[in-house]
């Protein structure tokens, strides 16, 4: 287990490119910590400077006190797991497990010792003399973390190890990787652009975009406190939606509609009175029954929960909507479903941070 | 090349750790020996037919030694695959295939180092001193490497075979 700091961490590229900018977080022992944001914002070029695989531009990188930004990867003692797997083809699976082991020239009898200590935990006893095509995505992938498992390392460092892999088997592979960090406790950094991932797994998320950090903290945290509008549309599935809305007196006045605000939220946005606003409402946080009128142009039944898209008013395109009722709805096409917003998100139009962490109608 | 039976990483001794290992490491000694074998035929073929004396060679033993020289090439590599494998039908044959090289000495070798030949009205050897001895000393390395395979395969196989069956019972 190992304490990490990442203080101040830019990453230039030869050709001036920036990929990452002022990067500080402080990781505990034993915490699990996720990297998520769209392609290219820079958290595998984060996770790789971690490992050493791509230089540190400016900024330091502390391992259990020690400065690390300049040592090679292999002094660093990190394991790091790919999301192409990356194993030996030619070799069979104890093989491929043993082969950090047996280039440290350890004991051969340590090795298997070791070896069958993380096949155990992973579940791959019986795999192990079969070679790595004989195997299934999820097999290889469980492989590829017991070569990391076998090397006892200070950090792990997974790279979109699920994103190979179907969805049923990524699920039942996630819950493998949550038993893995329970069991042995290990401080593990986990980069991903698939916020299920992110919210089921972490401890802390650090969401990215453009090579900015834009919000670290606790899964629940982001989802009910998101700091910003990029946050806010990244986490949560579907989207939260966005609608830009006049404060005046207790009201919140969009395009086509009107919200009520409680004492607590009209003092929260007294400075904005006569201001427009962006209002985010996540799709859960709609109920049936209320004074917006919904003009429903889809109904999608999810067993638990329906879905439903429309517009506000049905007239403008900027009032698209769409809403997370509980429990089997029937809305035809062209129907007006009357909601209320349950929980509003207040961001400023002009910096888009969130003007408060949390509202309640 | 083992069966799959769980055994608790924990629960190993030293000497048991030794055995269970062959479970899933190949037996690289008896296949390299199996391979350096054929490594020393080559050199031994390659090496037996220089000469400088006339027609002696020109009778069908030669086409007899050849295809032999094939055969040991290709039943030897499959003698080093199987015992990697720990199967041991494929360190039994190694046994006579070994002890033929032995065998091998008393027929070209020797029988070229016996023969004599008249070249430009002076009788010479076929087969030198120097050349004959370079000879012998390949096909005994190769039929010692060999006959060292097979009696390391056998004697992992059965003890893998064992670690095996006790596993099991366990």
């Amino acid at each position: 287990m190992a304490q990490l700091s990442l203080q101040h961490l830019d990453k230039i590229y030869d050709n001036k490119v920036q990929a990452v900018y002022d990067f500080n977080i402080d990781i505990e022992q034993g915490e699990f910590i996720v990297l998520v944001g769209p392609s290219g914002c820079g958290k595998s070029t984060t996770l790789r400077m971690i490992a050493g695989l791509e230089d540190i531009s400016k900024g330091h990188l502390i391992l259990d006190g020690k400065d690390i930004t300049t040592l090679p990867p292999k002094d660093r003692d990190m394991a790091m797991v790919f999301q192409n797997y990356a194993l030996y083809g030619h070799m069979t699976i104890y093989e491929n497990m043993a082969f950090s082991l047996t280039l440290r020239k350890e004991d051969p009898n340590i090795i298997h010792k070791k070896v069958l200590a993380a096949a155990e935990i992973l579940d791959l006893t019986s795999q192990l003399n079969k070679k790595p095509n004989q195997l299934s995505g999820g097999q290889r992938q469980r492989v590829a973390m017991g070569r990391a498992i076998v090397r006892n390392p200070k950090l792990f460092l997974f790279d979109e190890p699920l994103s190979n892999l179907d969805a049923k088997l990524r699920g039942s592979t996630r819950r493998e990787i949550m038993l893995l960090h329970k069991r042995l406790g290990a401080t593990m950094l986990y980069v991903t652009h698939d916020q299920t991932e992110a919210l089921t797994l972490a401890d802390r998320i650090v969401c990215m975009s453009m090579g900015h950090v834009q919000q670290i903290g606790t899964p629940l945290e982001l989802y009910d406190n998101p700091a910003n509008l990029f946050v806010a549309s990244f986490i949560g599935l579907p989207p939260m939606n966005f609608f830009e809305v006049l404060v005046s007196g207790d009201k919140l006045i969009g395009p086509h509609f009107e919200a009520e605000m409680n004492p607590e939220q009209k003092d929260l946005l007294a400075s904005y009175q006569g201001k427009h606003i962006t209002l985010g409402v996540r799709p859960e946080n709609i109920a049936e029954g209320g004074t917006i009128p919904v003009k429903v142009s889809k109904n999608e039944n999810l067993g638990m929960n329906t879905l439903v898209h429309g517009h506000i008013d049905g007239t403008a395109a900027e009032g698209k909507i769409v809403c997370k009722f509980r429990g089997w709805c029937d809305y035809k096409d062209g129907d007006i479903a009357m909601v209320s917003f349950k929980k509003m998100h207040f961001f400023d139009k002009e910096t888009t941070n969130a003007i408060t962490r949390e509202a309640q109608v | 090349m083992a069966n799959e039976t769980t055994v608790k990483a924990n629960d190993m001794s030293d000497e048991f750790i030794k055995k269970d290992r062959m479970r899933y490491v190949k037996n690289k000694l008896s296949g390299n020996l199996a391979v350096l074998s054929i490594i020393l035929n080559a050199l031994f073929f390659i090496s037996i037919y220089k000469s400088n004396v006339g027609q002696y060679y020109y009778k069908p033993l030669i086409g007899g030694s050849i295809v032999y020289n094939l055969l040991f090439m290709m039943i030897v590599f499959l003698v080093s695959e199987g015992s990697k494998n720990y199967q041991i039908n494929y360190s039994y044959i190694a046994i006579p295939v070994a002890l033929l090289q032995f065998a091998r000495i008393f027929i070209y070798p020797m029988m070229a180092h016996r023969a004599t030949t008249l070249t430009t009205g002076v009788e010479e050897q076929v087969m030198k001193d120097g050349q004959f001895i370079r000879l012998v000393i390949y096909l005994v390395c190769s039929g010692v490497c060999l006959l060292l395979s097979a009696v390391i395969g056998i004697i992992k196989c059965n003890n893998l075979k064992k670690h095996i069956e006790s596993v099991e019972k366990v």
